[in-house]
């Protein structure tokens, strides 16, 4: 049952942009990424326009699994916790490996719902913007390889980035959108290479340490 | 042969097989079984296992998000070298042996659990004490055979023994009562000594003591009780899991007594009550207990259990003989006089959990570490009690953060753990489970038969 509990919503350090995006303690890694993709989706609007005027509460769940949060807008307060507890406004079902994407029509009321989706579904940056700041972001993680090289493989043929200096080289290759996504914190990391369409060389061990810093982009753990 | 016969019980010359037998970290009892000749071959250099048994999680998938240790390559080989004074015959034709992993450079595996234990039973003798250690296991049992068990997805089973759980309760139907005495028979057999066993508080649950011992004895003989538990329960068509919680219901423990000896004298025993020793023992204890709470709790499952009132202990609190705190202190006999320290549950690996409790002993010795007052009153619900971590990643960050548990279990170790720690609770979140169901679908999958 202790996994259940819901913890006080905690503000983050800084307001994004002006709005004030809140998750609970010991947050589930659903809250994490929403709280995370609402950061996102407000900075890439350089305000808080998305959320002025805006109230309400609504439900988020998985499609496939039994993930569910819920977003709470309030004076220009966004709060998201584990689990659905209360009648929500409006209930969204997405796809959490596929960029938070509505399966199905949201039930119940329509701005309410049109801002959610808006929240949800931030512009997926340049995929060397991403790398970047990803590199920036896993630089923390212990046993990171020295040199993250990116191929993107685009209709303009290859192109790449090397970041970091050093010995140990890590490369991942894709398309340019998928890496943006990856390195982005919007797509799953070990989901994408399910896929096929990324391919990666280096030790199992650097596999290991990129897991960790994908979630630390996506998940912030 | 004739070595491997000659070490063995003698009951029977005919050896077939050789099963070699160790925990992984998840204290799932894995092996593999050898032919005779291979195993007379290879017990001086030792077996190749491949990585991955330290590298799969419960639901067969590779970990991933840490930093591997060196040993831990391409699914390269670590070395299983078993402890001959192990051997001993499981049944007719199958000899049993326990080992250890080592690397091919001769030093240990970090996270190899009976490695570990003993290291901190080798670093208590140092100090000039013994260690003598006792554990509770508990058990649900199921009327259901394991393939109906696993068609039914380990859910809705039938308590064998009847639906009404009270602890130490007789009059249990002889299908229960069979069970435990077959159990204690093949225990007999193989030579593992047991005390008591008895009803436990919930449906179908059970409790087995084992006699006490030295601390590596007690954990070999836990892991092969267990075994025996298991296939006993195949071959009478029942089931049993040591899961923390296989129903929504009551959970079950692992409680481990601990009495330390300097001389052959009881170091915890003084008139009065808590000897100096013994302050000092919880005194480390519970300042490394937040951390050592992800050792002993090792699953998602694991937590759901702390429900103040239930019987787990929920709070940092030790007392004497007050089974509300997680430390329970027995005091004023010179031959009883013993730490209980009840946060383990029955899915706990007790070569790790031995390891974590006698690192915080050593801690509290070598501090001289003192203990804060003892909670005589009830340490549940209490408003003032520091609360144990309740969710596997609380207790996984205490433990990273945790530098006494760092330096007595090692960084790699801890590295190593933790991080299998955070890949479980991901797991469970995005690959299936309910955070918000008393007891999810998945977990029932992923613990009921392991560990």
């Amino acid at each position: 049952m202790t996994e259940t509990t819901i913890g006080h919503a905690t503000c983050e350090a800084d307001a994004v942009d002006g709005v004030d995006i809140r998750i609970e303690d010991d947050a589930s890694p659903i809250v994490r990424l929403i709280g995370r993709t609402i950061a996102d989706s407000v900075r890439a609007h350089r305000a808080d326009a998305v959320v002025a005027g805006v109230e309400g509460i609504v439900a988020v769940r998985s499609h496939d699994t039994p993930q569910a949060a819920t977003i709470s807008i309030s004076n220009g307060v966004v709060a998201v916790s584990s689990g659905v507890f209360i009648s929500p406004d409006v209930t969204l079902t997405v796809d959490l490996n596929a960029r938070l994407a509505p399966v199905g029509e949201p039930a119940g009321e329509g701005d309410l719902a049109a801002t959610s989706l808006a929240l949800l579904s931030p512009p997926l940056p340049d995929w060397q913007v991403a790398a970047e700041t990803f590199w920036a972001a896993a630089r923390s993680v212990p046993g990171i390889p020295d040199v993250l090289v990116a191929v993107a493989d685009g209709p303009d043929g290859l192109d790449q980035l090397v970041v970091g200096e050093g010995e140990t080289h890590y490369v991942i290759a894709g398309p340019p959108e998928l890496l943006a996504g990856i390195f982005s914190g919007a797509d799953d990391l070990i989901a994408a290479l399910s896929t096929g369409l990324i391919g990666v060389r280096g030790t199992l061990s650097q596999l290991s340490v990129l897991v960790a810093a994908s979630w630390k982009v996506r998940y912030d753990v | 042969m004739s070595e491997i016969t000659a070490t063995a019980t003698d009951r029977d010359a005919a050896v077939h097989t050789v099963r070699l037998e160790a925990t992984n970290h998840d204290g799932s009892f894995l092996g593999k079984n050898v032919a005779p000749k291979k195993f007379a071959a290879s017990a001086e250099s030792g077996f190749a296992f491949a990585d991955l048994l330290f590298g799969l999680d419960l639901g067969n998938d590779p970990t991933f998000g840490f930093a591997y240790p060196d040993w831990r390559g391409h699914l390269a080989d670590v070395q299983f070298r078993p402890d001959m004074s192990t051997l001993m015959q499981w049944e007719p034709g199958l000899q049993s042996v326990i080992g250890d992993y080592w690397q091919t450079d001769g030093t240990p595996v970090g996270t190899c659990p009976r490695n570990l234990a003993r290291k901190l039973v080798d670093r208590l003798a140092t100090r000039g004490f013994t260690a003598t250690v006792a554990v509770e296991i508990e058990a649900t049992l199921f009327q259901e055979s394991i393939h109906e068990a696993r068609a039914k997805g380990y859910r809705d089973l039938t308590p064998l023994g009847g639906s009404a759980g009270t602890a130490y309760h007789l009059a249990k139907s002889k299908d229960w009562v069979d069970y435990m005495s077959a159990v204690a028979r093949r225990l007999e057999e193989i030579g593992i000594e047991w005390e008591a066993w008895s009803d436990e508080d919930a449906a179908g649950q059970v409790e087995l003591n084992l006699v006490p011992g030295d601390p590596i004895s007690v954990c070999d003989a836990w892991a092969r009780a267990r075994q025996v538990m298991r296939e006993v329960a195949f071959e009478l068509g029942h089931t049993v899991t040591f899961m923390a919680k296989p129903t929504a219901g009551y959970g079950q423990a692992s409680h481990v007594n601990l009495s330390l000896q300097r001389d052959g004298v009881n170091a915890f025993y003084a008139e009065d009550g808590p000897s100096p020793t013994m302050r000092h023992a919880i005194g480390g204890l519970l300042a490394t207990i937040q951390g050592a709470t992800s050792i002993v709790l090792p699953q998602i499952t694991s937590y759901r259990r702390l429900v103040d009132l239930s019987g787990p202990p929920t709070t940092v609190t030790w007392g004497i003989s007050n089974k509300t705190t997680a430390v329970r202190a027995v005091c004023g006999h010179p031959a009883y006089s013993r730490l209980e320290y009840r946060v383990p549950g029955a899915d706990a690996n007790l070569y790790l959990a031995v390891a974590a409790i006698l690192a915080g002993v050593i801690a509290g010795l070598d501090g001289a570490i003192e203990p804060p007052e003892p909670v005589s009153d009830m340490a549940w619900c209490a408003p003032d009690l520091e609360r144990l971590p309740n969710t596997i990643t609380k207790a996984a960050a205490a433990l990273e953060a945790d530098p006494i548990l760092r330096e007595q279990l090692g960084d790699e170790f801890v590295d190593y753990w933790v991080g299998t720690r955070r890949w479980e609770w991901m797991q469970f979140h995005t690959a299936g489970g309910d955070p918000c169901a008393e007891l999810s679908e998945w977990e029932s999958t992923r613990y009921f038969e392991f560990p």
